[in-house]
């Protein structure tokens, strides 16, 4: 690194950032020219939590990773409990995960437009698309009974029936939503501001999505056709024909265009799943206890794949459960879409591969020299902060 | 001779003068905040007074009681002294424009020079401040409204002197009044100059697309990041006095200024048109993202100066 | 410009603001929000207890004269206790407006009288 460099931190408190995380930037006038990731801040221990509770109180606790993309995390929580078992949840049951799921990634995409209109200064696009969420918001909760953390899934099958009055409801607000969306890809196409802000703005090849390992919607902006919805079907995912929306922009303004027809096309999905609907019951019963075994399971989140491996040792309580969400499988992609930008375009390059650092932070100490990895107790992390704050 | 010192210090200090000044820039806040609130379908402020009228005045009272704080690493004198004249700059300005007669308080020959003259001054005292406030994000903010104004002089001036030539005159109050007299508005006798006028505007208060010194959601508040209590509080009164400045160029430039319409005083013509520029401002800033520093720079000296000096050209040829 | 008619309408439209307080809304009907416990219909079985995610229900006693305890603050209205009651004496009710300054009105107590 030449000397003369200087150091602009996006640190945990900043206003491009929803949650905290450290980026340090060495810029050379408005260019970056380096970026370190110092991620953290927002651990809250949920994978040792979920061990000291049952099941089905650990479906609550995964609902929470995240507030916006929380039924993906049920579903795949409760698809891998289901796999331990050897239950199928009814057929009924898989279309309505499918409807809820599509209009949880229809809400995140929509509320991502916003932010990334907010980050490039555009408040009156962020304005117009947060008015028109309320639109899907009112969806969600008539169909689960609450705005946020609908907590439709649980083991064995779905808790609530989408009956006939519902189903109108819902038609009636997609169809607002579908011209809304449509009116606002239009727009955006159009306006010349803001293509000249996202075009060539954090480029990712094609080659470099596939080496570092990107997923969601920021590979698909770079022209690398992956969706597990398509790839391992879940749910009724295999029973529904739909597209997998792909460009090849590989910059910013690809990625705003990936995740507007996205929602278009999870439109689609909705009606064709209302239609194909069959009819029976919803749910299945389970056993508390589950005999020693694991699975893996993985679904299309909002914001690309999410794994979850769950572990059962014959009790009631799950032996581990680790879950890998799509913005760490994001974040050295991250890296290495800022190197060679502008201080200006940080911003709008970090809302492109729609962050979420709530899911995202996980900690395991390596210790290189002892070659041993271990997870530390409350006690032993308490001791070294005050060891460390004692010697600096 | 006592009572003209007294008509003076009077007209000073209350009407056209600070006191009138003040409340025009408060009341010009709040149109220009429900006015953007109502594009983008908010409500904008509505519980403090009727309407929401007296939200800036709390704005203001509140930023006066909080904390002052220096940081370690600033230029004292320059910390203290750049809010100053951020305030004191416009509002030296307003006085030698029209407003409620003819001719303005103060006017001479070679004021619109004048005028050129605190622009500049103004976004050097941004620059000043947002260098010598001992932060990073200050120092970039201001190291970017430098290089904007490297952007949008040159063609910001060519638009404030192409009024002067078919008025042949150098003072703003006998463009105005030559403008009204002979009915030729700026607006439909130069028109090119008149939205080069507007986009220099939008450049030079720092409003979007321009609003890149201040971007707040790449360098958190730019170049007043440090600013804190009292310091702050004449910032952003600086700022409003500023927008009322360049509404009432626009006003006095190019639509022909105060003049008396039938029995309407000209002080009402007056603010009619300065609301009517203001609301122009507000909806322009609405409509566009924010651009990047480069490419201000790009754009200005590859489109606005060309425009600029054509209808420098076209000017000297019919006039 | 592409945004300019857009901006133009929606001048003369009302906002979209609700002025809550001053004018609230109903949430839609199956709103998950407090749930209450209907006493005649209790068993004191416990399964509530057992099932609650956070821990927010106590109950003292067992049986006919069991005494249930909710505690509002640490209640995530998730509806497990009224999925899981056996005799269906929990309801869902639509009250959300709970925030208060006084930890001692988040605490509440179902008796048999």
């Amino acid at each position: 690194m030449s000397g003369s460099t200087i150091r602009v931190i996006i640190g945990p408190q900043h206003p491009a950032l929803k949650e905290p995380e450290r980026f340090i930037l060495e810029t050379e006038g408005e260019y970056v020219v380096d970026v370190k990731v110092r991620i953290g801040y927002i651990h809250r221990g949920i994978e040792k939590a979920m061990e000291n509770r049952t099941y089905l109180q650990g479906l609550y606790l995964s609902e929470r990773v995240c507030g916006i993309c929380s039924d993906a995390h049920t579903t795949c929580y409760v698809q891998g409990v289901e796999e331990l078992l050897g239950v199928e949840p009814p057929p009924r049951s898989r279309f309505i995960r499918v409807v809820v799921a599509e209009l949880e990634r229809i809400h995140s995409h929509l509320l991502w437009l916003g932010v990334a209109a907010h980050e490039i200064g555009f408040d009156t696009l962020f304005m117009y698309v947060w008015r028109d969420r309320e639109v899907v918001m009112d969806l969600l909760e008539l169909v689960s009974g609450n705005r946020v953390n609908y907590a439709t899934n649980t083991i064995g099958g779905v808790r609530r029936d989408l009956n006939d009055e519902r189903i109108q409801k819902i038609v009636k607000g997609l169809k607002i939503l579908e011209e809304r969306t449509k009116e606002y890809l239009k727009m955006i196409e159009k306006e010349q501001t803001v293509l000249k802000r996202t075009t060539n703005v954090g480029i990712l090849s094609k080659s470099d999505a596939i080496k570092y390992g990107a997923v969601g919607p920021t590979t698909r902006a770079s022209g690398v056709k992956r969706d597990v919805r398509a790839d391992d079907p879940y749910a009724a995912y295999d029973e529904i024909p739909f597209n997998v929306i792909v460009e090849d922009g590989c910059d910013c303004l690809a990625r705003i265009m990936v995740r507007g027809k996205e929602v278009l096309e999870s439109i689609n999905i909705i009606r064709e799943a209302l239609k194909r609907m069959p009819s029976g019951e919803i749910r299945v019963r389970v056993k508390p206890r589950i005999p020693p075994a694991e699975a893996l399971s993985r679904v299309e989140a909002p914001r690309g794949e999410l794994l979850y491996y769950i572990r059962s040792n014959g009790t009631d309580k799950p032996e581990r459960c680790k879950i890998r969400t799509p913005t760490l499988a994001n974040i050295p992609a991250l890296c290495k879409m800022l190197v060679g930008g502008y201080i200006a375009d940080v911003p709008i390059v970090l809302a492109g591969i729609d962050p979420c650092f709530a899911c995202m932070d996980r900690v395991l100490i390596v210790d290189r020299e002892k070659k041993r990895a271990d997870v530390w107790t409350l006690d032993m992390l308490r001791r070294y902060g005050r060891e460390w704050y004692q010697r600096h | 001779m006592v009572s003209e010192t007294l008509n003076l210090i009077l007209q000073l200090l209350i009407y056209p003068g600070f006191l009138f000044i003040f409340c025009l820039a408060f009341f010009s806040e709040w149109i220009m905040r429900k006015f953007v609130a109502r594009i983008q379908s908010r409500m904008g402020p509505t519980y403090t007074g009727y309407g929401g009228v007296l939200q800036p005045i709390a704005d203001f009272i509140k930023l006066l009681g909080k904390e002052d704080i220096i940081p370690a690493l600033a230029d004292r004198p320059f910390f203290t002294f750049t809010p100053l004249l951020y305030l004191a700059l416009p509002l030296t300005a307003i006085f030698i424009l029209p407003m409620a007669s003819q001719s303005a308080l103060i006017s001479f020959e070679g004021d619109l020079i004048f005028l050129e003259f605190i622009f500049t001054m103004l976004t050097m005292m941004v620059f000043l401040g947002g260098f010598l406030s001992g932060s990073i994000f200050s120092m970039v903010g201001g190291v970017r409204a430098a290089i904007q104004l490297l952007g949008y002089e040159i063609p910001f001036l060519i638009a404030l002197f192409s009024p002067s030539i078919p008025a042949s005159s150098l003072s703003i109050s006998k463009i105005s009044a030559w403008q009204a007299q002979n009915n030729a508005w700026g607006l439909w006798t130069q028109p090119i100059g008149f939205s080069v006028l507007v986009i220099c505007l939008l450049a030079e208060l720092e409003l979007l697309p321009f609003d890149i010194p201040e971007a707040e959601t790449e360098i958190v508040a730019g170049w007043n990041v440090e600013f804190t209590g009292r310091r702050l509080a004449l910032i952003r009164l600086g700022k409003d006095v500023e927008v009322v400045l360049a509404s009432a160029i626009l006003a006095d430039l190019y639509l022909g200024g105060p003049q008396q319409v039938w029995i309407i005083p000209p002080i009402i013509i007056f603010l009619a048109k300065m609301f009517a520029c203001l609301l122009l401002l507000g909806y322009l800033k609405t409509l566009f993202a924010r651009f990047r520093i480069d490419q201000v720079l790009s754009g200005m000296w590859k489109y606005v100066v060309p425009a600029a000096m054509i209808q420098l050209i076209i000017l000297k040829l019919i006039w | 410009m592409a945004f300019a008619k857009e901006a133009l309408r929606n001048i003369f439209k009302k906002p979209v603001t609700e002025k809550y307080p001053f004018e609230r809304r109903e949430p839609a009907e199956g709103f998950r929000g407090r749930p209450i416990w209907d006493m005649k219909k209790c068993i004191g079985c416990g399964t509530c207890v057992r099932v609650c995610p956070v821990k927010a229900v106590e109950m003292i006693g067992r049986g006919k004269e069991a005494i249930i305890k909710h505690h509002l603050d640490r209640c995530i209205y998730c509806g497990q206790c009224a999925e899981s009651c056996p005799v269906k004496a929990i309801t869902m009710t639509p009250e959300y407006e709970l925030s208060d300054t006084d930890k001692s009105r988040m605490l509440y107590v179902y008796e048999r009288k």
